[in-house]
C-alpha cells in the first residue's frame, strides 16, 4: 500500500486558540461597559470615543468576528486537516489568514471608537477594512478548497460542507452590501438608498447569523461532539437533511427584520413562513446533536467539554424556535425595537457560540500541548459560573423587553396613550439593565477562570507543534473500492461540483428576494417635496452616523396607532431616497426620531446635547458636550457632496465648490439667531450647529406636501 | 403604497408561490435522496471523525455496497 506520512500543522491552530480566548475577553468586558452605561450614563468619562454609541459596534464586531471568527477558524483549521488526512494547503495562506484577521480586528478596535463607520449593523467597518476583510477571507477559502482538493480521505464528511457553504456565502453577502462610495479614506456612503439599504442590509445581517454563527459552528459540533463522546453522530442521514434543508431555508428569512416597514407585504410574509419553517432543519440538528450523546450522559456529568457542548446545542434549539416565533408579524410587532432583540441575541450568543467556544478550547488546549486539562474542577466552576451569567443575564432582559413593548402599546380607556414620554418606559426598565449587568460580569468572570485554566494547562504540558499521521490517498487506493457511483457519493467526491451546487441553493433565495428589490428602485413613487439634504445637513447626518445615533433612536415610525400617535404620521418609502445609508435603526432605547423635525426649538437640542438630564431628567443619554466644542470639518464637503451625487443624490456640479459652503455658512448663522433667542450663544462652525440642523430636518419634508402621499396609500 | 407599486410589476404574485414551489421540489428531492442512501455507506461516513489519526487505510476499503 502506497502510505503517506504527513503532519497536522498545530501552530496555526494554537495561534487562533489564543485570539479567541483574548479577543472573547475583550469582547465581553467592552460589552459590560456598554452595559453599564445604560444604566449610568456617566461611566463613559465624558470621553467620546467609549460612549454607547461608538462602542456598541465595537461589541458586536468584536464578539462576533473576533471572537466567534477566531473561533471559527480554530475548529476549521484542527477539524479540516483531520477530516480530509491532509495538512492545510498552505502554510503561507494560513499564516496570512491569521495576521490578515487580526490587523482588522486591531483596524476595527481602533476606528469605531473615533467614529469611522458605515453605520450598518455588523458590516460598520469603513471600505479600505471591508477590502482587507475581502481579500482575508478569499485566502481562506482557497485556503479550505486547496485543503479539501487535497484530501486523502475521497468522503467529504458533513461538517466540510458546512464550512464550504460559509465560505462561499459570507463571501457573496460580505461584497453584496459592501457597495460603498468613498467619500475619503474612512468616509464612504452605501450606493444604496432607503428601501434598498434597509433591504440589502438585512438580507446580509440575517444570513451573517446565519452563515457565520451558525453554519461554521454546526460543522464543528459534527466534528467536535462526535470527538468528545467517542462516538458516531446519532443520524448522518438527519445531518444531510440538516444542511441541506438549513442553507436553503435561511437565505429567505432575511426580511423578518424589516416586518411593518417600508418592505413589501410579500416579502414579509414570504420571510415570515420561511423563517417559520427553519425550526424542521435547526431542530433537526438540534436534536442530532443531543441524540449524539444518547446512553453516554453519565460522560457529560464528568466532562466539561460536554457540558459546555450540551448546554451549547440546547442553546442552539431555544435561539432557533424563539427566532422563527419572533419573525412572525404580531409577534414581531411586540418585540421589534425592544431589548427582546437583544435577549434573542444573547442567548445565541452566550449559550451557542460562547459555550460551544469555551467546550472546543477545553477540548483543543489539553490536545495541542498533550497532556490533561490543568484543573476539571475549574472548568466546572466556569460551566456553573457562565450559565448563571446567562440566566441573569437573559432573564431581566426579556423582562425589560416585553415591558417596553406593552408601555408603548398601551392605550387608556379613554383612547389616549398611557405612558405618551417616552422616557417613562425606559426608566421602567433601567433596574433590568442594572440586573442584566450582573449576568454580564459572571459570565465574563468565567472566561476570565477558563484563561486561566488553559494557561495553567499550556504550561503543565510541552505544545506538539505537529501530528505526524499517516494514511493512503484515495486516489491510489481506488482500485479496491467496487462502491456504485450513486450520485450523492459523486457528489461529495468532487468539491467543485458540490460548491456550485450549494452555491445556486442559497442563491435562489437571495435573488428572488433582490429582484424585487430592483424592481422597487424603479417604481418607488417620488414624494415631489423630499429634496436632497442640504450642505450643513449632510454634515450633521454624518455626525449623526459617526456617534451611533442609530444605536438608541430608530428612523422608522410603523404603521401602529401606538406609534402614529406618538411619533406622527408613519414613514413613507418615498422619503428615504436620498437616504446614503438608511439609518432605519434596529432598536430604542430612545424615542424614534423619523419626525424630529421642528418639534422642539434649536436651544433645546443644544441644551440636550450638553447634558441630556438638564432637559429630559433621567434620561439615560450621555452628554454630547464635544459637540459645542468640536469644529466642524468643513473642508470635507466638497468630497462628500461629490461623492452623494456619485450615488445618484442630484446636487448640481460643480455644487460643492462654492455654493454648498455659502449654503452652509447661511443655514448656520440662522441656526446660530434662533439659538439666541433661546439665550444660548454659539459660534457657527462648531458640530453641534450641523446636527442641530439635521435633526430639525428629519421627517420634514413630507408636512410640505401631504397630498402628494396620500394619495400612494 | 408599497402594495400599489408592486401590483404594478407584472407577476408580482407569482413570487410567493413560486418561492414555496422551489423550495417543495428541493427539500422533497434532498429528502428522498437520503433516504435512499445505504446505512452501510452512512455508518462508514458517521464514524469518519473518530478516524482521523495515524489511520493507515483509507475509508474507501470499508464501502463496498
Amino acid at each position: 500500500m502506497n502510505v503517506e506520512t504527513f503532519k497536522y500543522d498545530n501552530r496555526i491552530v494554537r495561534a487562533f486558540a489564543i485570539a479567541t480566548v483574548i479577543w472573547g475577553i475583550v469582547g465581553m468586558s467592552v460589552g459590560m461597559l456598554a452595559a453599564v452605561e445604560l444604566f449610568y450614563p456617566g461611566a463613559n468619562l465624558n470621553l467620546q470615543f467609549i460612549t454607547f454609541g461608538r462602542i456598541r459596534p465595537l461589541h458586536t464586531n468584536a464578539v462576533i468576528f473576533a471572537f466567534v471568527g477566531n473561533g471559527m477558524f480554530m475548529g476549521i483549521y484542527y477539524a479540516l486537516q483531520r477530516l480530509c488526512k491532509a495538512r492545510m494547503f498552505s502554510d503561507f495562506l494560513s499564516w496570512f489568514n491569521f495576521w490578515g484577521w487580526q490587523a482588522i480586528i486591531v483596524s476595527a478596535a481602533i476606528t469605531l471608537p473615533l467614529g469611522f463607520t458605515t453605520s450598518k449593523e455588523y458590516a460598520e467597518l469603513e471600505w479600505p477594512i471591508k477590502i482587507a476583510i475581502a481579500v482575508v477571507w478569499v485566502v481562506f477559502t482557497i485556503n479550505l478548497i486547496g485543503t479539501i482538493l487535497k484530501r486523502r480521505e475521497k468522503h467529504m464528511y458533513v461538517a466540510i460542507w458546512f464550512f464550504l457553504a460559509t465560505a462561499l456565502t459570507v463571501a457573496v453577502l460580505h461584497i453584496t452590501n459592501s457597495m460603498t462610495m468613498p467619500a475619503s479614506l474612512f468616509k464612504s456612503y452605501s450606493m444604496y438608498a432607503g428601501v434598498q439599504d434597509a433591504l440589502v442590509q438585512w438580507w446580509y445581517g440575517h444570513n451573517a447569523v446565519a452563515f457565520f454563527l451558525t453554519t461554521p459552528y454546526l460543522g464543528l459540533m459534527y466534528y467536535f461532539l462526535p470527538k468528545a463522546a467517542n462516538r458516531p453522530i446519532f443520524s448522518y442521514r438527519l445531518s444531510i437533511i440538516h444542511f441541506w434543508g438549513l442553507i436553503f431555508i435561511y437565505i429567505w428569512a432575511g426580511p423578518h427584520h424589516l416586518l411593518y416597514t417600508a418592505l413589501p407585504d410579500w416579502a414579509q410574509s414570504l420571510g415570515m413562513v420561511f423563517s417559520l419553517m427553519l425550526i424542521a432543519p435547526s431542530w433537526g440538528g438540534m436534536l442530532n446533536g443531543l441524540l449524539t450523546l444518547r446512553g453516554a450522559w453519565d460522560k457529560v456529568r464528568q466532562d466539561p467539554v460536554l457540558k459546555f457542548m450540551v448546554v451549547a446545542i440546547t442553546a442552539y434549539g431555544m435561539a432557533t424556535l424563539e427566532g422563527p416565533l419572533m419573525a412572525i408579524k404580531s409577534v414581531n410587532s411586540l418585540s421589534h425595537y425592544t431589548d427582546w432583540t437583544i435577549a434573542h441575541a444573547h442567548s445565541g450568543a452566550l449559550g451557542w457560540n460562547g459555550f460551544f467556544t469555551f467546550s472546543m478550547l477545553y477540548y483543543l488546549f489539553p490536545k495541542l500541548y498533550n497532556t490533561k486539562l490543568w484543573s476539571t474542577k475549574l472548568a466546572n466552576w466556569h460551566f456553573w459560573i457562565g450559565l448563571l451569567g446567562i440566566t441573569f443575564y437573559l432573564v431581566p432582559i426579556y423582562v425589560a423587553g416585553v415591558t417596553e413593548g406593552l408601555m408603548w402599546k398601551q392605550f387608556t380607556k379613554d383612547g389616549f396613550l398611557q405612558y405618551p414620554n417616552f422616557l417613562e418606559t425606559i426608566i421602567q426598565v433601567v433596574p433590568m439593565f442594572r440586573l442584566r449587568s450582573v449576568g454580564g460580569t459572571l459570565y465574563l468572570a468565567g472566561a476570565i477562570l477558563m484563561a486561566y485554566n488553559l494557561y495553567r494547562t499550556a504550561k503543565s504540558g510541552k505544545f506538539e507543534p505537529d501530528t505526524e499521521a499517516q494514511a493512503v490517498p484515495w486516489q491510489k487506493a481506488a482500485a479496491v473500492s467496487h462502491a456504485k457511483t450513486k450520485f450523492h457519493r459523486m457528489l461529495e467526491g468532487k468539491p467543485l461540483v458540490f460548491t456550485v451546487l450549494a452555491v445556486v441553493a442559497i442563491l435562489i433565495g437571495g435573488i428572488v428576494e433582490i429582484i424585487p428589490m430592483y424592481l422597487i428602485k424603479e417604481n418607488v413613487p417620488t414624494i415631489s417635496s423630499v429634496k436632497p439634504y442640504t450642505p450643513l445637513e449632510v454634515l450633521g447626518r454624518d455626525l449623526y452616523i459617526r456617534e451611533g445615533c442609530l444605536g438608541c433612536h430608530s428612523q422608522m415610525i410603523r404603521p401602529f396607532r401606538s406609534e402614529t400617535e406618538r411619533y406622527g404620521e408613519y414613514s413613507k418609502a418615498g422619503e428615504f431616497v436620498y437616504d446614503h445609508p438608511f439609518l432605519w435603526g434596529s432598536e430604542r432605547k430612545g424615542p424614534d426620531l423619523a419626525r424630529e423635525g421642528g418639534k422642539y426649538p434649536d436651544a433645546w437640542h443644544y441644551n440636550h446635547m450638553d447634558d441630556p438630564r438638564s432637559t429630559s431628567p433621567g434620561s439615560i443619554m450621555p452628554r454630547y458636550s464635544w459637540l459645542l466644542t468640536q469644529q466642524l470639518e468643513v473642508d470635507a464637503l466638497p468630497g462628500r457632496l461629490a461623492a452623494l451625487r456619485r450615488v445618484g443624490v442630484p446636487y448640481p456640479v460643480g455644487y460643492e465648490n462654492g455654493p454648498a459652503q455659502k449654503d452652509l455658512q447661511a443655514q448656520a448663522a440662522q441656526i446660530v439667531a434662533d439659538l439666541k433667542q433661546g439665550s444660548v450663544t454659539a459660534q457657527p462652525d462648531r458640530e453641534i450647529i450641523a446636527l442641530i440642523a439635521y435633526l430639525q430636518r428629519l421627517g420634514t419634508d413630507i408636512k410640505a406636501m401631504p397630498a402628494v402621499t396620500s394619495t400612494n396609500q | 403604497m408599497y402594495k400599489e407599486v408592486l401590483e404594478n410589476i407584472s407577476g408580482i404574485g407569482l413570487y410567493g408561490i413560486v418561492s414555496i414551489l422551489i423550495f417543495f421540489v428541493f427539500f422533497s428531492g434532498v429528502l428522498v435522496w437520503a433516504c435512499a442512501l445505504s446505512s452501510k455507506y452512512l455508518k462508514n461516513m458517521g464514524d469518519l471523525p473518530l478516524q482521523d489519526n495515524e489511520c493507515p487505510e483509507p475509508i474507501t476499503h470499508k464501502i463496498q455496497s
